[in-house]
């Protein structure tokens, strides 16, 4: 965050609560950039979405259903290099660029659901407990004690294993285990936001619960779930390819955990390519959201700011 | 204790703008129930200065906080009394710039609807409208907040939101109390259009400001953003600060300790209230802010003319800025009175000991005098003067009976039996006897 003495260019008067607005968001975006591990980061990033948005263009997009991977039955085991399967095909004459191009949007569908379905039932969960209190809070709280005393992976695996192997039970497995966290982050901030003297100032200028709760309170409460949020864009993939590499997605669904574990097979027999790429995908994603998140944290967090 | 509060002989027209009536407010903690305000009775005048002084855990600051019920409940609890509030309005015989029948405060209070004037219970035998703070609900006592009283706290670096502008903060105000005047400025008085009074009270949701983003309502949305951008200027510029256009669109953060508490200023004062609470306003501050920050506030209370409960424990200080003194002691009033009353002729041997107590070139060099002892715990105090283990009259009669407040010469009232003995007391307590 840069300091006042930075030039400012005079708002229009307009602009007013948007500009001053812009100008803190370039000042982070500005100071993302500075950091080269983050840049590599957000810059794989823009990559990966880039190629997830830009799929069907990328490749021939597979008919009927473009999640599933096209099958060529007679290029079998077929090594990178082959014509027309530029990374290989795995062992039932799927095309492994197909299902790296295919498994980013797959991936990007997948986090993208999963961490904005638990932001806001963190959120939700997390700023009742910590804004009413007592009873409710305790309430909330000890509900949310259970989620956490099982180990994520495990209960997220016995969630799809009862619900049956398919990706929209993977979505719904990682939902119920993700949002516990976001709810005790909100919380924690928000009994310690709402104990601070503004709070009271905004009450003392005739604001309503509601209004300080959104004007106060949120605004400065939000910036550990942004952190958070993007680290979790990363491990959603990670745990969601760990489950669909166990078997609990469909079978032939373009995806990096299901191509790897295609692939797994043939490792021993050379045929390497199979699940490497796939594998190098999920490596790059979950380093990708790790860096930029870590660089988020140093930006956001105004404990570290001291240090630069 | 039954202390009612001292009568008053009427004064003019002019009045009290509030009035803390035997005001208890408890906390409970796991050793017991903490009397931290335990009978305080004062009133606030049109257009004074009360300082209320008292050292640390006295209860001055919940004292203050009750007006507006800013008392965490629980572990509070309200457990008597009430702070009585008179709202007031432009003097009609002068319309606010101070004449003979407003005493020179430009305000005049509102007659009573119960008895019009005559004076009934609900309105305190005043004959003019008071308000319960202490019970009325929270819907009506929002209204009353930042409108009819302010508060300035005692570190304007916390007390400012970090993620909003200066601007956003103080047209908040505006957009709480005044939407009829932003409409009126904005040449939109007449204007019957929900979205734009929405927008003006800052209700509108995401898809309203969709609507006010496209013409013909962006003109007039631009309009309503210009005369807020005019009004917060407006209470900018009244506290002095350079070129206030530019300031607010600052965040807190940009701004240094002495700006800040003039854009809280700035902020309390921008519905001009009858009653401003300052809360240690320049302990935060350095030194030579805080005397610049004093004299805006004596000047801005000059133009306003708003009573002011100004709470310190900074003696010197509250001499300079106030025009009454009360005194707490642990929980408790146990002096009020006219502010050189008070420092040339204190009656309460704890003012005593307070006034003592200042640095001043009297005291040899090096030499700083205390007062012995330390403030009792007020974990279910017992009924005795409170002041009983510290002070150097104590007689047995002190530790048995719980002086009241009454009032003495000059309208100076103190809770001590030096000066008002019970009646048929074996012994009474002297300042001519110290007895340790």
């Amino acid at each position: 965050m840069a300091v006042g003495t930075a030039p400012r260019t005079p708002a229009a008067p307009l602009a007013g609560a948007l500009g001053t607005r812009l100008r803190r968001f370039t000042e982070i975006a500005r100071e993302v950039l500075r950091n080269p591990t983050t840049l590599i980061g957000a810059a794989l990033i823009v990559g990966m979405i880039g190629m997830a948005i830009f799929a069907p263009l990328l490749i021939e997009p597979n008919t009927p259903n473009p999640y599933q991977m096209p099958r060529d039955w007679g290029a079998l085991n077929e090594p990178p290099g082959t014509p027309g399967h530029f990374l290989g095909t795995t062992q039932q004459g799927g095309d492994v660029l197909y299902g790296v191009i295919w498994g980013a949007r797959t991936s990007l569908r997948l986090s993208i659901i999963v961490v904005s379905i638990t932001v806001v039932i963190g959120l939700i969960v997390g700023s009742l407990a910590g804004f009413l209190g007592g009873k409710i809070d305790e309430l909330l709280m000890r509900l949310v004690d259970v989620f956490l005393s099982i180990p994520e992976l495990i209960f997220a695996l016995a969630i799809a294993a009862v619900l049956g192997p398919s990706f929209g039970n993977i979505i719904l497995a990682l939902a119920a285990v993700f949002w516990v966290k976001y709810a005790r982050i909100i919380r924690g901030q928000v009994i310690h936001i709402k104990q601070n003297e503004y709070v009271d100032a905004a009450r003392v200028i005739g604001d309503s619960d509601l209004r300080i709760y959104m004007k106060d309170v949120l605004p400065n409460s939000i910036t550990p779930v942004v952190v958070q949020a993007t680290l979790d864009m990363g491990n959603v993939v990670l745990i969601g390819a760990t489950l669909s590499f166990i078997g609990l997605a469909e079978a032939g669904l373009a995806e990096w955990g299901v191509l790897v574990s295609q692939g797994q097979a043939g490792i021993s027999a050379g045929r390497w390519w199979a699940s490497t790429f796939p594998g190098l995908m999920v490596f790059l994603w979950a380093l990708a959201f790790n860096l930029v998140g870590d660089g988020l944290r140093d930006i956001l967090d105004p404990r570290t700011e001291s240090k630069r | 204790m039954t202390v009612a509060p001292a009568p008053e002989p009427a004064v003019g027209t002019a009045g009290t703008v509030a009035s803390v009536v035997d005001l208890k407010v408890h906390f409970e903690s796991k050793a017991g129930r903490v009397h931290a305000v335990d009978g305080v009775n004062f009133d606030i005048r049109d257009g004074e200065t009360l300082g209320l002084v008292g050292e640390t855990g006295c209860g001055k600051t919940v004292t203050a906080r009750s007006f507006l019920r800013l008392v965490p409940m629980p572990p509070g609890i309200h457990a008597g009394g009430s702070v009585l509030f008179r709202p007031h309005v432009r003097c009609s015989h002068c319309s606010g710039s101070g004449c003979e029948e407003c005493e020179g405060t430009g305000r005049q209070p509102v007659e009573c609807t119960v008895c019009a004037g005559a004076g009934c219970a609900a309105c305190d035998h005043s004959g003019f409208e008071t308000i319960d703070l202490s019970h009325i609900s929270e819907r009506e006592l929002r209204g009353i907040r930042g409108d009819r009283i302010a508060m300035i706290f005692q570190d304007p670096a916390k007390a400012l939101n970090p993620a909003l502008t200066v601007r956003d903060q103080i047209a908040e105000v505006f957009a709480q109390h005044r939407t009829s005047e932003v409409l009126e400025r904005a040449a939109l008085g007449t204007s019957r259009n929900p979205l734009l009074r929405r927008y003006v009270s800052q209700k509108s949701r995401l898809f309203e400001k969709a609507l006010l983003a496209v013409p013909p309502l962006r003109s007039r949305r631009q309009r309503i953003e210009k005369v807020f951008d005019d009004m917060v200027a407006a209470a900018l510029a009244e506290t002095q600060i350079p070129n206030p256009s530019k300031v607010m669109q600052r965040y807190p953060h940009e701004l240094s300790g002495g700006m800040k508490q003039r854009v809280m200023i700035a902020q309390a004062l921008a519905c001009n209230p009858d009653l401003l609470i300052a809360d240690e306003p320049t302990t935060a501050l350095d030194v030579t802010v805080q005397a610049r920050i004093i004299e805006l506030i004596k000047e801005l209370k000059g133009v306003h003319k708003s009573a002011v409960l100004y709470i310190s424990h900074d003696l010197s200080l509250v001499r300079r800025v106030c025009d009454r003194v009360a005194v707490m002691y642990a929980g408790r009033v146990v002096e009020i009175g006219p502010t050189e009353e008070i420092f040339a002729n204190p009656l309460h041997p704890y003012t005593r000991g307070l006034i003592a107590a200042i640095p001043s070139r009297a005291n040899d060099r090096g030499q700083l005098v205390a007062i012995r002892g330390t403030v009792p715990e007020l974990i279910d105090p017992p009924p005795s003067c409170r002041f009983v283990q510290r002070c150097s009259f104590a007689v047995s009669i002190c530790a048995q009976i719980d002086p009241e407040l009454e009032t003495g010469p000059d309208r100076h009232a103190v809770a001590c039996f030096i000066h008002n003995p019970p009646e048929g007391a074996a012994e009474v307590p002297s300042f001519s006897k110290p007895t340790s």
